[in-house]
């Protein structure tokens, strides 16, 4: 396994009722590949991608794929806090799970303050409309939500892989964004964005020379 | 702002003098002769209009100097020169950090203010516009113009300096040319100019021509000349610098970009660069990529220990909140829960080695079924069974140390991921529990991290035996031996990974009891 470099590591969270999606979705992005079943998430599982952004810079997600289910509620949130982005997944046929996101958000948002994290807003399962399953939000509805609260939105399918990329690659954009706008920081006992191994290609040398001299000690 | 000027002084010096520093030590003997030849060329300088005369007078006198440059070597020296000699070798050690005192000692040396004088008017006579284009041409003008000022020589020494980075000549050698090439620098003036005139208007672009040029002027007028020329820029150099670290000032008037990358930096890049690189390279030779710290993290071990940690957190703060909350016997009591609960997680160091795999599988089981969660341990034993079937057939004619390293690094790190992922698990899934039962979940867990730390000494001890058969016919013995403790620190890391996994979980089972 070839260690991968990277630049910077965002912490992002997927938050959403249950079955809505989201591991399906994770592991659309990070695997390529969906899962006809699936158990329920328990706690919380880990995925993780490396992705470009637009000037090049390597960025490792560390994606923090949290269980829908109600009786993981009080533990799902004390995960909430080191987040530097949230997609809220709710499923694009199952009207509930878009009317509770405004609860999803303010959650987040409650617990991962101070920080103020980038939001994306992801319908799921876009697949089942076009094969004649019955849409229960329309995508003007979630555009028009979306507008008001300031989040990215885009429908999704991890069947067909419709916009999965999109969806993740926009948060981690508008992450990056910020850092450069110096809006994000990364900062001591926060681990929404870390610092990765850098590339050999300039001043770093203390960093990369410490890390093989780890495994040769003693 | 004094560091900053150092600095930038630093790599002003750096710039100018490459070779300034390897040349250090055979210039010392040269010193004192060397700065004889200034001190005359200075005064000379001073009296930069007359042409002739002036080299007249750098013969004589620069014979006179190398005398007492040996001199000073052999016997003890005049007073006087001796003192000079003292500053020059001060001066130049110090180059590369003058500071503030250094200045000071400059301004308040008397025997160099004319120095000083002259060198203030220099750049208004010498065309310092055409700095940043200094080439071969240099040489052609060095040639031509060499020969008619005093004053050009001292641009030109300063070119070759920049350029050519011509070091110190030989001191002895400096001193002979000196004394011997200078009546014939001085009878080439006559024909040469004419020359010259002539090769600069028609061949100045081609750099062949300026070759022949340059040979046509004569090798022995241009080298014995820019030999001297060179000490003499170096030392205009300094005084220049002079109440200007790092050329700020005079950069700035000359519109040099400071930001522009410079060679010698980009060279020590480079070097340093490929320093790490070999560097990397030997190391990985055996220890490549074994790095168990970033191969736990791949496993995802690292942020389930950190969600654990959040979950152990939580968990404290509740418990903290009710211990607060509450007075009197209330309190005593929570808190001899809380104690109780903490004996049952004493863990007690026994060495039992776990036989067979079927024991093993049998412990986990049993311990699992205590706490009535919806948990199974068949991916932590089948990642097991996978290292020993490995291990089995490995075939260590083919497999080299560090490729069995590498695999038994990341075996240690995949089960000790595993066993920390079961635990945040385990974690998780008592907090949703309905009925909670305290003291047999305490039970379970105590078994469970005995088993799995025994499960981790025990894959260790294997992955060393494998290591030392290799050792009987690998011809690497220390390199192997060097792999066989790191084995064991990994483990004995591994096994406190999944102790402190164990250890957060016990504000869990305390949040059970309330």
């Amino acid at each position: 396994m070839v260690e991968p470099i990277f630049d910077y590591q965002f912490r992002l969270i997927l938050i959403g009722d249950s079955t809505v999606g989201k591991s399906s979705l994770l592991k659309y992005f990070t695997d390529g590949k969906f899962a006809e079943l699936s158990d329920p998430t328990v706690g919380v599982d880990f995925f993780a991608r490396l992705i470009e952004v637009k000037d090049g810079t390597r960025v490792k997600l560390q994606l923090w794929d949290t269980a829908g289910q109600e009786r993981f509620r009080s533990i799902t949130k004390s995960y909430y806090r080191n987040s530097v982005g949230a997609l809220l997944v709710y499923d694009i046929c199952n009207r509930a799970s878009f009317e509770h996101i405004p609860l999803w958000m303010a959650e987040a948002k409650r617990h991962i303050e101070p920080h103020r994290p980038v939001f994306a807003l992801v319908g799921c399962k876009l697949d089942l409309v076009s094969n004649g399953g019955h849409r229960e939000v329309s995508k003007e509805e979630a555009k028009v939500f979306a507008d008001q609260n300031g989040l990215y939105h885009v429908e999704t399918s991890a069947r067909k892989g419709t916009n999965v990329e999109e969806a993740f690659r926009s948060v981690t954009q508008e992450v990056y964004n910020r850092i450069q706008t110096g809006e994000y920081k990364v900062e001591d006992g926060w681990d929404g964005i870390k610092t990765g191994f850098t590339r050999p290609n300039g001043m770093d040398f203390n960093l990369i020379e410490a890390e093989p001299a780890k495994s040769t000690c003693c | 702002m004094e560091t900053s000027d150092s600095e930038c002084f630093e790599s002003a010096d750096e710039e100018f003098y490459p070779e300034s520093n390897n040349k250090k030590p055979q210039k010392q003997e040269s010193i004192a002769s060397v700065v004889e030849q200034i001190e005359e060329l200075k005064v000379v300088a001073t009296t930069t209009t007359v042409e002739e005369q002036p080299t007249k007078e750098i013969k004589n006198k620069t014979v006179k100097t190398n005398k007492l440059g040996v001199k000073v070597n052999k016997v003890s020296p005049p007073t006087e020169t001796k003192e000079i000699p003292e500053t020059i070798n001060k001066n130049e050690e110090t180059i590369p950090e003058q500071s503030k005192d250094e200045i000071n000692l400059w301004d308040d040396d008397d025997d160099w203010e004319p120095v000083e004088q002259e060198t203030k008017s220099i750049p208004t006579n010498l065309g310092w516009s055409s700095w940043g284009n200094w080439d071969v041409t240099s040489l052609l003008n060095t040639a031509s113009a060499g020969v008619t000022t005093i004053t050009n020589h001292v641009s030109h020494g300063l070119t070759s300096v920049l350029e050519s980075g011509i070091g110190a000549p030989d001191p002895e050698e400096l001193a002979r040319i000196n004394s011997s090439e200078k009546p014939k620098f001085e009878d080439g003036n006559h024909s040469e100019p004419i020359n010259l005139s002539f090769g600069l208007s028609n061949f100045v672009s081609g750099v062949t021509h300026i070759t022949k040029l340059v040979e046509t002027t004569g090798n022995k007028v241009v080298k014995g000349g820019l030999d001297t020329l060179e000490t003499i820029g170096k030392k205009t150099m300094e005084v220049l610098q002079e109440g200007d670290p790092g050329f700020k000032k005079k950069r700035a008037f000359l519109k040099i970009n400071s930001n522009k990358p410079v060679l010698s930096h980009i060279l020590r890049e480079a070097k340093e660069k490929a320093e790490v690189e070999n560097k990397l390279l030997e190391e990985r030779q055996f220890a490549r990529k074994a790095n168990y710290e970033s191969l736990f993290d791949d496993h995802q071990g690292l942020v389930h220990l950190e969600a654990l940690e959040m979950l152990s957190k939580q968990c404290d703060i509740k418990l903290q909140s009710l211990l607060e909350s509450l007075t009197g016997d209330d309190l005593i009591e929570l808190q001899e829960t809380m104690n109780q609960i903490e004996e049952l997680c004493e863990l007690v160091d026994d060495d039992d080695e776990l036989e067979d795999t079927s024991q093993m599988k049998e412990k986990l089981d049993g311990a699992v079924s205590e706490m009535h969660i919806n948990i199974s341990y068949e991916k932590l034993l089948n990642t097991w069974s996978e290292a020993e079937d490995w291990l089995r057939n490995i075939n260590l004619a083919i497999c080299s140390e560090v490729e069995l390293h590498e695999q038994a690094i990341d075996t240690l790190a995949q089960l000790t991921a595993l066993a920390v992922e079961r635990f945040h698990k385990i974690g998780e899934l008592l907090l949703v529990k309905e009925h909670r039962s305290t003291a047999d979940e305490a039970d379970s867990l105590v078994q469970l991290t005995v088993t799995v730390t025994t499960l981790i000494s025990h894959v260790a001890t294997k992955l060393a035996d494998k290591f030392n058969e290799k050792l009987t016919t690998s011809t690497y013995k220390d390199e192997i031996n060097k792999l066989i403790t790191n084995i064991y620190f990994e483990s004995a890391n591994s096994i406190s990974y999944i102790k402190n996994a164990f250890q957060l979980l016990i504000p869990v089972l305390q949040v059970g009891a309330i």
